[in-house]
C-alpha cells in the first residue's frame, strides 16, 4: 500500500494532466474561476430582490418604499450574469495572450472588438403601446449574455491564434526608431495585424449571415450549445457527469477540478437561464448549476464521504478509522473530502470503492427525482463551496432542499455501513493473522 | 490532536522566519487544514517557519515568496507544470498522501525541511 503513488501512470491520470496541460482547457477553467465570485454575486443580486424589493415576498410588503430598490438589483444582476459573455471573452483572450506572449493589453480588447463584428449590432425597439419602434443601435442579451458564450469562447480562440501567427511575421511590424519608448513600438507592432483580424472577422460575420441567414452567435446556440445543454441538463447526463469527477477522485485526483472546463461554462449558463426565466415571470429550467452540484451532488464532499465520517467513528471497530473520522467530520461538513480520501485512504482501495464512485451518482439522482416531482425548483441563487451542509442547502433551494439533503445524507451513509463491517472483518482478521506470527499492531504493520 | 498551547514558544514573530513553506491545493482550502498542524508542529519543535495555503493557480504569483512548494495529492496531475514555473527557484513535491489525510504535521514539516536540504 505504501507505492500505491507510484501506480499513478494509469489512463485517467493521463487525461487529468492532458486536460491541464491543455492551453484553451486550461485558460477557459482559470477564466471561470476568476469570473465566479461575480456569478455568486449575481445570483445573490436576485435573493436580495426576493427578500428585500418584492412586494410579494420581501420587506417591500411592509416597507412600500423599498420596492423602488428593485432596479438596483435587477441592474446587479445585469451587469453580471446577462453581461457575462463579454467578460469571459476578456479574460479568456487575456489567459490565452499569456500562453501565446502577445500582448495582454490588446489581445483581450482585440478579441471584444472582434466578438462585436459578428454579432448582431442593432436591437429591436418596442414602443410602449407594444408596436414596432424599428431597430436601435446596441447588442441585444443574445450576444451579451450566457446565450453567446460559446461562441465567444469559441471566437476567442479563433482570434488569439490568429493573432499570435501575425504578430510573429516581422513584415507586418511597423519599424519604428530607437529613441521611441518600448509600449508606443508596441502598440504600433500590432496596429496591422489588429486590422487584418477585425477585417477578417467582420467580414467572415457578414459572409455567414449571408449563406445562413443567422448570425454568428444565433447560429451556434441552436447548432451546438443549445443541444449540448439539452445533454447535460438531463438526468441521465448529469449522473453521468457526476460519476465521471468520481472516479478521478477514485484515483486521488480533483475531479471536480478537472472536468471544471467543460462543466463551468454550462453551470454559469444554466443559473444565468434560471435567473433570466424568473426575472420574465416563468419557471426556472435548468437543473445542473454550482450550486445544484454543492449542495447535493457533492453533499457533505465528494463521494458522499460524511456519511462514512458518522459511520467510521460510530460504528467501526478499528481505531485508525475511527480517529480520522473525528478529523474529517468537520471539513467534510463543508464538503472538503481530502481527509478522508488520503487518510482512511478511500485512493485506489477496492473495498470503499462501490460507495465512493457511486454515491455522488445516487445523490444527483435523489436530487433530480426531487426536482422532477416538483419539491424543488431549479435555483436562481448559487452558493459558493464550503458553506456547511444545510446552510448552503437552505440558501439555494429553501426548506425544501435542507429535506432533499437530509434524504441523501441517510442514503450516502447507509451505503457505507456494509463496507465498513467488511472492512473491519478484514483488519481483525489481518491482526488475528499477525498476532499469531509477530506481536506487532496492523497500524505498524501499514508503515512498514 | 496536538496538546501544547500556542503561545508557549517563545520566540514567534521574531525576525525573519528561516524557512517558507507554501502548500497548494485546487482552492487553497483543504491545505489551510493541514498548515494549521504544520504551525502547531513547528512551534512545538521550537521552529520559526511561514506555512500558509494557496490555490494552485496563483503559485506564479507567489514566486520568491517561498522556499518548497508542497502540493495537495489530489492536484498530483499539475506536478510537472509547477515545476516548470517554479524552476530552480525552489523545489515543488507533492504532500506524502497518508500524512496529508492524517493531518499529520510534523511528517509533511519533516518532508519539506529534506526537500530544500535538496534530499
Amino acid at each position: 500500500m505504501a507505492s500505491f503513488s507510484d501506480r499513478f501512470s494509469d489512463g485517467l491520470t493521463v487525461v487529468a494532466e492532458k486536460v491541464d496541460d491543455n492551453k484553451y482547457l486550461n485558460s477557459l477553467k482559470n477564466s471561470f474561476s476568476y469570473f465566479l465570485p461575480f456569478i455568486l454575486v449575481g445570483s445573490f443580486a436576485s435573493l436580495l430582490r426576493s427578500l428585500v424589493s418584492s412586494q410579494e415576498t420581501g420587506l417591500a410588503r411592509w416597507l412600500p418604499a423599498l420596492a423602488n430598490l428593485d432596479g438596483a438589483f435587477t441592474a446587479m444582476n445585469f451587469a453580471t450574469m446577462s453581461f457575462m459573455t463579454i467578460p469571459i471573452v476578456i479574460l479568456l483572450g487575456w489567459q490565452l495572450a499569456k500562453r501565446n506572449d502577445t500582448p495582454t493589453h490588446a489581445t483581450a480588447i482585440l478579441c471584444v472588438a472582434a466578438y462585436v463584428t459578428v454579432v448582431p449590432q442593432s436591437v429591436q425597439a418596442l414602443l410602449e403601446d407594444g408596436a414596432d419602434g424599428g431597430t436601435a443601435a446596441g447588442l441585444g442579451e443574445g450576444a451579451l449574455g450566457a446565450q453567446g458564450l460559446f461562441i465567444g469562447i469559441i471566437w476567442t480562440v479563433v482570434i488569439t491564434e490568429l493573432f499570435r501567427r501575425l504578430s510573429g511575421i516581422e513584415a507586418l511590424r511597423i519599424k519604428m526608431p530607437d529613441s521611441v519608448p518600448p509600449a508606443i513600438t508596441q502598440s504600433f507592432n500590432s496596429l496591422i495585424p489588429v486590422f487584418l483580424i477585425l477585417t477578417f472577422s467582420a467580414v467572415f460575420g457578414v459572409l455567414f449571415r449571408l449563406a445562413t441567414g443567422s448570425y454568428l452567435n444565433e447560429w451556434v446556440y441552436a447548432v451546438l450549445q443549445h443541444p449540448l445543454e439539452v445533454i447535460f441538463q438531463s438526468t441521465a447526463g448529469i449522473i453521468l457527469m457526476a460519476v465521471f469527477a468520481q472516479l478521478f477522485w477514485f484515483l486521488g485526483i480533483h475531479g471536480g477540478l478537472v472536468i471544471s472546463p467543460i462543466r463551468n461554462p454550462l453551470f454559469a449558463t444554466a443559473i444565468a437561464a434560471n435567473i433570466a426565466a424568473v426575472n420574465a415571470g416563468a419557471e426556472p429550467t435548468q437543473p445542473l448549476t454550482y450550486g445544484f452540484w454543492v449542495t447535493f451532488i457533492v453533499l457533505g464532499g465528494a463521494g458522499g464521504i460524511l456519511g462514512l465520517t458518522i459511520v467510521g467513528a460510530l460504528m467501526s471497530k478499528q481505531e485508525d478509522l475511527k480517529m480520522i473520522s473525528r478529523l474529517g467530520f468537520v471539513p467534510a461538513v463543508c464538503g472538503i473530502s481530502e481527509p478522508l480520501v488520503f487518510g482512511v485512504p478511500l485512493v485506489l482501495n477496492p473495498i470503499y470503492a462501490i460507495p465512493f464512485v457511486f454515491n455522488t451518482g445516487i445523490s444527483a439522482a435523489i436530487a433530480m427525482v426531487a426536482m422532477n416531482l416538483g419539491f424543488i425548483q431549479a435555483n436562481t441563487v448559487d452558493v459558493p463551496f464550503g458553506v456547511p451542509v444545510f446552510i448552503n442547502g437552505f440558501i439555494g433551494f429553501g426548506w425544501q432542499g435542507v429535506v432533499v439533503q437530509a434524504i441523501i445524507l441517510i442514503a450516502t451513509t447507509l451505503m457505507w455501513v456494509p463496507f465498513v463491517a467488511i472492512d473491519d472483518r478484514r483488519a481483525t482478521r489481518e491482526s488475528q493473522d499477525q498476532g499469531a506470527a509477530a506481536p506487532t499492531d496492523s497500524k505498524e504493520a501499514v508503515s512498514a | 490532536m496536538t496538546d501544547q498551547t500556542p503561545q508557549t514558544g517563545g520566540t514567534a514573530d521574531q525576525g525573519e522566519p528561516t524557512l517558507r513553506i507554501m502548500l497548494a491545493c485546487a482552492l487553497g482550502m483543504s491545505t489551510s487544514i493541514l498548515v494549521q498542524r504544520m504551525k502547531d508542529a513547528a512551534a512545538s519543535q521550537g521552529k520559526h517557519y511561514r506555512i500558509w495555503a494557496a490555490d494552485q493557480a496563483s503559485i506564479e504569483s507567489e514566486l520568491g515568496n517561498f522556499d518548497v512548494v508542497l502540493l495537495g495529492p489530489q492536484v498530483r496531475h499539475v506536478l510537472r507544470k509547477v515545476r516548470a514555473v517554479v524552476g530552480d527557484s525552489a523545489p515543488v513535491e507533492v504532500i506524502d498522501a497518508r500524512a496529508y489525510g492524517r493531518g499529520d504535521g510534523a511528517t509533511v514539516i519533516a518532508q519539506a525541511e529534506a526537500l530544500t536540504k535538496g534530499e
